[in-house]
């Protein structure tokens, strides 16, 4: 049987130009023997290696593969996950903007084969609903988004989908044109702040269960999306798609817009606000306040709070010390808002695990990284997107259990942030508030994939990859002009070499080389290189 | 020469071992021959080529045999104040020579013929064979007739046989096969391969098959054997072989069937199919065992150790030794004394040669140790810098309490000697082959990873920058440029040197054209004008090709380190870029790095052997140019058919390269290049290149054709200028490019009055130096293009409004000689001041306000503004800037802010 596995892999490595050679493959005798070694004892991944590097014109002697175990412990000292980390890389937003086209085709195949070379693992798709289903309810275009999935089947590549049930502003992709239109005259089907301005880049999660959308819940038309999505992708699921992740919000992320607008980079960012005064926002907190005997309470949201890019103390609402936050009030507020969002997670997640958890795909779901305001008391940040998570109450295990429940992943994007590089005075701390979520993520089994937020960052994803809670798979966002431009593309190859083979570190600095080998006496001499080569 | 018996073939050597108690023994066979030993310890080889030498028979075996253990006790020491005694094997590859011969020769019934084909050296050889039949078209083998096949074949498929050869009787040395055919088997020739089982090794005939033509039309290929030379021919000496031969003749199995083809095909008659012996020479690899011994005693007299080493590895044998002082074995030098021919290697070891000891082929040293000391490490470097180590580590002679352990090779001691004792042949093979990859895998392997990596590497950079420019040229703006443009308003950019463009604000002058060689000395004439040159405000000035070459104007170079031209001597070129510097000229040299002109022909007659310091030879050449018969890699780029082109994949190609540049730089002061037709290779090497050698400024030729319709030239020459955009990229944008885009579309816009076509969809200048500003290198006239060979000359008389636009764009404006001096001369100069007044500068801002049939205005940098061609404009007045008139010419005008 074995024997069959591995044939039918080496003929698909020849089939594919692409499979037979990647750089991962040929960085060095070290690495190699990570790959087949310290993974689980796998002749099939093995006989696939060899078979690489015969293709990449590698030559292995019987007596070098005999001589591993020597080089395996120099090399085990160390990396623990890096073994099995997987890295895909993000397509362009717009690599399908208008259903049945690809944008840059020409540039998006180079660049699938440049990142095969590189020995990454695939490519993440956003995949949006603006796009497909984009003139009417219940019927969709998937030609363009199916088109790139050839692409990336073809360049051997696998395939990580990200279902986008919100708008994107630059590039500019709107929710369909339909909701759009019904939204028009129904205000009320998006998140609404306390002035009244609407989010109109996604749904507000108090309508999904009711039948807003031509007679439909939203709840309905996503699933009605994700059967379609299933049935049209069917040949690619569980092989060439190996992940799906839900979208659950702005961004395509778990919480509320308490930003209508991005926050710009490099500059102080304000708390935010909560976005509970949709109509039926308003209805549900009113019930739910009156159900607890308070229905004083349920009328709207803190009044003592800052504006969007106002800082916490502002108010009285955050203030560190003796907030109203800490008061009965706030409990109550905080405690129904977060788990408004818990539940909206769950009916989505678990909406998703129903249709696609009989394949072999995983479910991922993101979670943001609201890193602001770590440093209070408070985290008014976290707050107002809808994570009860202060300095006495660990927000995230509502959040974490949530998706074990549904046995999804977590995508964590942010991890190119290092606190060092945040504006000083912001009390931000992203490096703790995603030390706090792996760790939470951890303790409920709850697997974490990694995202940056900007381009850059390298050396910090590197350490986060590197940390001692693993990542399963990292996602670098995001392919275009920048990616591959001689400003940033040679440090991302730089990165991802690093990563596949830190042990050999000192192969790329001759320096050491000599230093490493010099007791070996042999290789002091300058002509032994040439006349062995 | 031919009086060297062959008997000695005949002798069995009998390899003689002899487990002994003490002292480790391999049996070693050592197979001396009459030419030069090499010593391998490669096994990339794995076919030798052969060259016909018929009279040749220089093989000599000599069965020798260590029989006795390299130190007698009585000779040296006496036995009880021996501390330590060692020998060690050690195991070497040696290229042994030997003969495949090869006789065709008429049976004794005259109608059957016999082809012999054998072997001399030692080992399990296999004829891979085949034939191919009067008829047959290409050079596909087809199975022989069964009656052909002598015993013991095996069929390959449905193309060959596998015949294994045979000692004729036991006590011959060599093997041979015979095979038998009747000629009229309508068998147009025998092709055939010699296999050695034991390595794997296949033994080919000039790269190809052996081939044996029965009939005489068939057209040599130089794979041929045998081919127009009958008995006649033979030698005394390889007669005596021959008797060999026939004296071991088994006698042939006759077919009776044979015998009724007589008359069968009236074709056969016509043949003259003729007996021949031919002998090629062939080389094995071969390993051979010897020994390393060791002893070490007490001095009475100093109390130190003496350690006497020797060996009968033959040639020049140095010990590259040290001592240690602990367990971790670390080298170190001791102190003096050391033995005779000892000399220091870089701080980390000792070298000392053996002295031949007078009996044997022996050779030995006498080290003095202290007492003190831990261990005596040493590896052994033979005479063609092969080394011998023990096994995979260091020798090593424990010499603390030195009478005790024996250390790491104790275990290896019985281990071999098992293995000695069984199958002799097989197992030590096995096991030299083993140590012998073992020693060089891990680096081959490190170094072949590298290549493979470095490759891959490439090809991912070469993607990426595909990639990027698409994505790019979808985006409006080019933010590099944008943010450039930003801090440079009115305050002097802050300088910053690259070579894709020098300091941003150079001014080109093409210093030569294509007479300039005519008179032998322009170097010198060149030197008259430097001042001159350098008072009308440029900055660069780019000097013709240097090197000694085919063509008189430098551009089929030949030997790369010959600087004496046809436009001077190596030495009046320094003093030229002396005087240049003086004036505050960088200099550029031309340099041609695509192609190199060959010294000689190869064996086929092709010119591809290179001379001069770097004697290349075909490997440097690219395979896919037919021409030259190339055996390097495929090209990376379009290929330049009037000579070789260079192979830039090639390690050592780009080495040696590199090493160039940099002695250009050094030598004669070049500031940077001017790099010819970089079409014809990837512009990454010239990254490679730029990045070694560090340029001031370079400047890259990358000239295709435009995009023409029906004979008219396109607007949209954006494919053109992405194709140059590309190779800047692939450049990392270490170079610039000659804008050729931009002097195409000044053709069409001049000439026929279509001025419109100097604006793109975008309202950008359509050129390169619409997208890539600061590697543009603006020209409308070179060498090429103009001067005498005119092969896409600017419109006549329209010249001074092409300048009048490249030098007031943003790039890199070149101008040509011809028009420097000329009566251009003081317009040109007029121009290159107000560019200079005014800062513009590669990466200025071009603003276009009118690009119409018969006129097109630019402001730049709100600083000058422009017109050419024939219509009106005049810029705004009243708003901000006002303006005034700078220069007027026919069709142009140019103002500036005042």
């Amino acid at each position: 049987m074995e024997v069959s596995v591995m044939s039918s892999s080496q003929a698909k490595i020849c089939k594919t130009e692409l499979g037979c050679r990647d750089l991962r493959s040929c960085f060095g005798k070290t690495n190699y023997k990570n790959e087949t070694f310290s993974r689980k004892p796998n002749s099939v991944s093995f006989d696939k290696q060899i078979s690489r590097l015969r293709k990449a014109g590698l030559r292995f002697t019987v007596k070098a593969v005999h001589s591993e175990p020597i080089l395996e412990a120099k090399s085990s000292t160390g990396s623990t996950s890096l073994d099995s980390l997987r890295l895909f890389v993000g397509l362009p937003l717009d690599a399908v903007s208008d259903g049945n086209t690809v944008n840059q085709a020409r540039a998006i195949a180079a660049g699938l084969k440049a990142l095969k070379l590189l020995g990454v693992e695939g490519v993440e798709l956003p995949v949006w609903w603006g796009v497909v289903e984009n003139e009417e309810m219940g019927k969709y275009d998937w030609s363009g988004y199916l088109a790139v999935a050839k692409m990336v089947q073809k360049a051997g590549l696998k395939l990580h989908i990200s279902l986008c049930f919100h708008a994107s502003g630059q590039p500019k992709i709107a929710l369909p044109k339909w909701v759009m239109k019904i939204g028009e005259s129904q205000l009320s089907i998006f998140f609404t702040d306390r002035l009244g301005q609407p989010y109109r880049e996604c749904l507000s999660l108090a309508v999904e269960d009711l039948a807003v959308l031509d007679g439909k819940t939203p709840i309905q038309v996503y699933r009605d999306f994700c059967e379609s999505f299933k049935s049209s992708f069917s040949t690619f699921i569980g092989s060439t798609i190996t992940g799906i992740s839900m979208g659950l919000g702005p961004d395509g992320e778990l919480r509320y817009p308490s930003r209508h607008k991005p926050a710009k980079s490099g500059t102080i960012t304000g708390v935010g606000e909560f976005q509970c005064y949709d109509t039926n926002m308003l209805n549900l907190l009113k019930q739910h306040a009156e159900a607890n005997g308070n229905p004083l309470w349920g009328l709207g949201g803190p009044h003592d709070v800052p504006t969007y890019d106002q800082s916490p103390n502002i108010s009285a609402f955050f203030n560190d010390h003796s907030g109203s936050w800490e008061s009965p009030y706030g409990d109550f507020f905080l405690s129904w808002y977060s788990s408004e969002l818990v539940s909206h997670g769950n009916r989505l997640l678990s909406l998703a695990s129903s249709i696609f958890g009989d394949s072999e795909v995983s479910v991922y779901g993101k979670v943001p990284l609201m890193h602001s305001w770590y440093k209070t008391r408070a985290h008014p940040s976290e707050l107002t997107a809808g994570f009860y998570n202060t300095a006495s109450r660990n927000g995230y295990e509502a959040v974490a259990e949530m998706f074990a429940r549904n046995s999804c992943k977590i995508i964590l994007p942010g991890m190119d942030l290092s606190d060092k590089h945040q504006p000083c005075n912001s009390l931000s701390s992203p490096e703790s508030l995603l030390a706090q979520i792996q760790t939470t993520c951890n303790k409920h089994g709850v697997e974490i994939a990694g995202q940056n937020l900007a381009s850059g960052g390298l050396e910090q994803i590197k350490k986060n990859m590197l940390a001692e809670n693993p990542i399963e798979l990292f996602t670098y966002q995001r392919m275009g002009a920048h990616f591959f431009s001689p400003e940033h593309f040679p440090s991302f190859t730089e990165f991802v070499r690093s990563l596949n083979q830190p042990e050999l570190q000192p192969d790329d600095l001759p320096q050491e080389e000599v230093e490493a080998t010099e007791s070996v006496q042999m290789s002091s001499d300058p002509n032994i290189h040439l006349q062995t080569a | 020469m031919a009086a060297v018996t062959v008997d000695s073939l005949l002798q069995n050597p009998t390899l003689l071992f002899r487990p002994k108690s003490k002292v480790l023994l391999k049996p070693s066979r050592s197979l001396d021959c009459s030419r030069n030993r090499k010593l391998l310890l490669s096994r990339s080889s794995c076919f030798c080529g052969f060259k016909i030498k018929p009279r040749q028979t220089s093989l000599v075996v000599r069965a020798s045999s260590s029989e006795t253990a390299l130190i007698d006790n009585s000779d040296t020491f006496s036995t009880d104040d021996v501390l330590y005694k060692e020998t060690f094997p050690v195991n070497r590859i040696e290229k042994v020579e030997g003969k495949i011969f090869i006789r065709l020769d008429q049976s004794k019934n005259q109608q059957d013929w016999q082809l012999t084909v054998g072997c001399s050296l030692p080992g399990k050889w296999i004829l891979h064979w085949g034939v191919s039949y009067i008829g047959d078209s290409g050079s596909e083998w087809d199975q022989p007739p069964k009656n052909m096949r002598p015993p013991g074949s095996i069929p390959i498929r449905d193309y060959a046989i596998d015949t294994p050869l045979n000692k004729p009787s036991k006590g011959d040395m060599f093997h041979e096969v015979k095979i038998d055919f009747n000629p009229s088997n309508e068998i147009a020739a025998i092709h055939f391969v010699l296999k050695d089982e034991e390595t794997g090794a296949w033994y080919q005939h000039r790269g190809r098959d052996f081939k044996v033509p029965l009939v005489d039309y068939l057209e040599d290929d130089g794979n041929t054997v045998g081919a127009k030379r009958g008995f006649g021919v033979w030698s005394g000496a390889l007669h005596q072989f021959s008797n060999v031969l026939l004296k071991a003749e088994a006698s042939p199995a006759d077919s009776p069937n044979n015998n009724n083809n007589e008359s069968k095909d009236s074709k056969n008659k016509n043949r003259h199919l003729e007996g021949f012996y031919e002998e090629l020479s062939i080389v094995k690899e071969v390993s051979v065992g010897n020994l390393v011994s060791v002893a070490v005693r007490k001095s009475l007299e100093t109390s130190k150790l003496v350690l006497h080493l020797e060996t009968d590895v033959p040639g020049n044998v140095v010990v590259h030794w040290g001592i240690c002082r602990d367990d971790a074995k670390r080298w170190e030098i001791p102190a003096a004394p050391y033995p005779p021919e000892t000399t220091l290697f870089k701080n980390k070891a000792l070298r000392t040669l053996l002295q031949p000891k007078a009996t044997g082929n022996r050779s030995g040293a006498l080290f003095t140790l202290d007492e003190e000391v831990f261990g005596f490490l040493f590896v052994l470097k033979l005479d063609d810098n092969t080394w011998l180590k023990f096994e995979e580590n260091d020798f090593y002679v424990p010499l603390s309490g030195a009478s005790s352990v024996l250390g790491q090779h104790g275990q290896s001691e019985s281990t071999s000697e098992e293995i000695s004792s069984n199958s002799y042949t097989d197992g030590i093979i096995n096991e030299i082959r083993n140590l012998v990859s073992g020693l060089s895998s891990e680096k081959t392997q490190k170094t072949q990873t590298k290549e493979a990596q470095e490759s891959i590497l490439q090809e991912i950079e070469q993607l990426a920058a595909e990639a990027y420019s698409i994505f790019r040229s979808s985006i409006a703006t080019f933010p590099e440029e944008d943010v450039a443009e930003t801090d440079t308003d009115s305050t002097k950019p802050t300088v910053k040197i690259s070579s894709g463009t020098g300091s941003g604000f150079e001014i080109l002058c093409q210093g030569f054209n294509w007479e300039s060689h005519k008179s032998g000395r322009w170097y010198m004439e060149l030197q008259e004008k430097a001042s001159e040159i350098s008072s009308l405000g440029f900055t660069v000035i780019w000097l013709p090709p240097p090197t000694e070459s085919v063509s008189p104007e430098g551009y089929m170079p030949k030997d790369l380190y010959n600087l004496n031209s046809r436009y001077g001597t190596i030495d009046e070129l320094k003093v030229l870029v002396k005087s240049l510097h003086k004036v505050g000229l960088k200099v550029l040299g031309d340099v041609v790095l695509n192609h190199r002109c060959a010294h000689s022909k190869n064996q086929n007659g092709i010119w591809n052997i290179f001379g001069g310091r770097l004697n290349w030879d075909d490997r440097a050449v690219v395979a896919d140019d037919p021409h030259f018969q190339g055996r390097g890699n495929k090209s990376s780029g379009d290929n330049f058919h009037a000579a070789p082109n260079i192979d830039h994949s090639q390690e050592f190609v780009r080495k040696d390269l590199k090493e160039w540049l940099g002695w250009l730089r050094e030598e004669i002061g070049y500031d940077g290049w001017r790099l010819d037709f970089v079409r014809g290779f990837w512009g990454g090497y010239v990254k490679d290149y730029l990045d070694a050698s560090e340029p001031y400024f370079a400047v890259g030729e990358y000239w295709d054709s435009l995009s023409y319709t029906y004979g008219e030239m396109d607007h949209n020459q954006d494919a053109h200028r992405q194709r140059i955009i590309d190779w800047i990229n692939a450049t990392n944008g270490t170079a610039g490019a000659f804008d050729v885009t931009t002097k195409g579309i000044l053709h069409s816009a001049l000439e026929r009055c279509e001025y419109w076509r100097l604006s793109d969809q975008k309202g950008k200048p359509p050129g390169v130096v619409g997208w890539w500003p600061s590697r543009a290198v603006t020209f409308i006239e070179n060498h090429d293009t103009g001067s005498t060979q005119g092969h896409w000359r600017f419109p006549g008389g329209k010249e001074m409004q092409g300048y009048a636009y490249i030098l007031t764009h943003p790039g890199t404006p070149a101008v040509f000689y011809d028009h420097i001096f000329s009566h251009y001369r003081s317009e040109i100069a007029a121009l290159i001041s107000i560019r200079n007044r005014n800062q513009i500068h590669c990466r200025s801002m071009v603003k276009i306000v009118k690009a119409e049939r018969d006129v097109y205005a630019a402001i730049v940098d709100e600083k000058v503004a422009m017109k050419i061609g024939p219509g009106y404009y005049e810029p705004p007045s009243g708003g901000p800037q006002r303006w005034s008139v700078a220069l007027e010419g026919k069709d142009y005008k140019v103002w500036e802010t005042s």
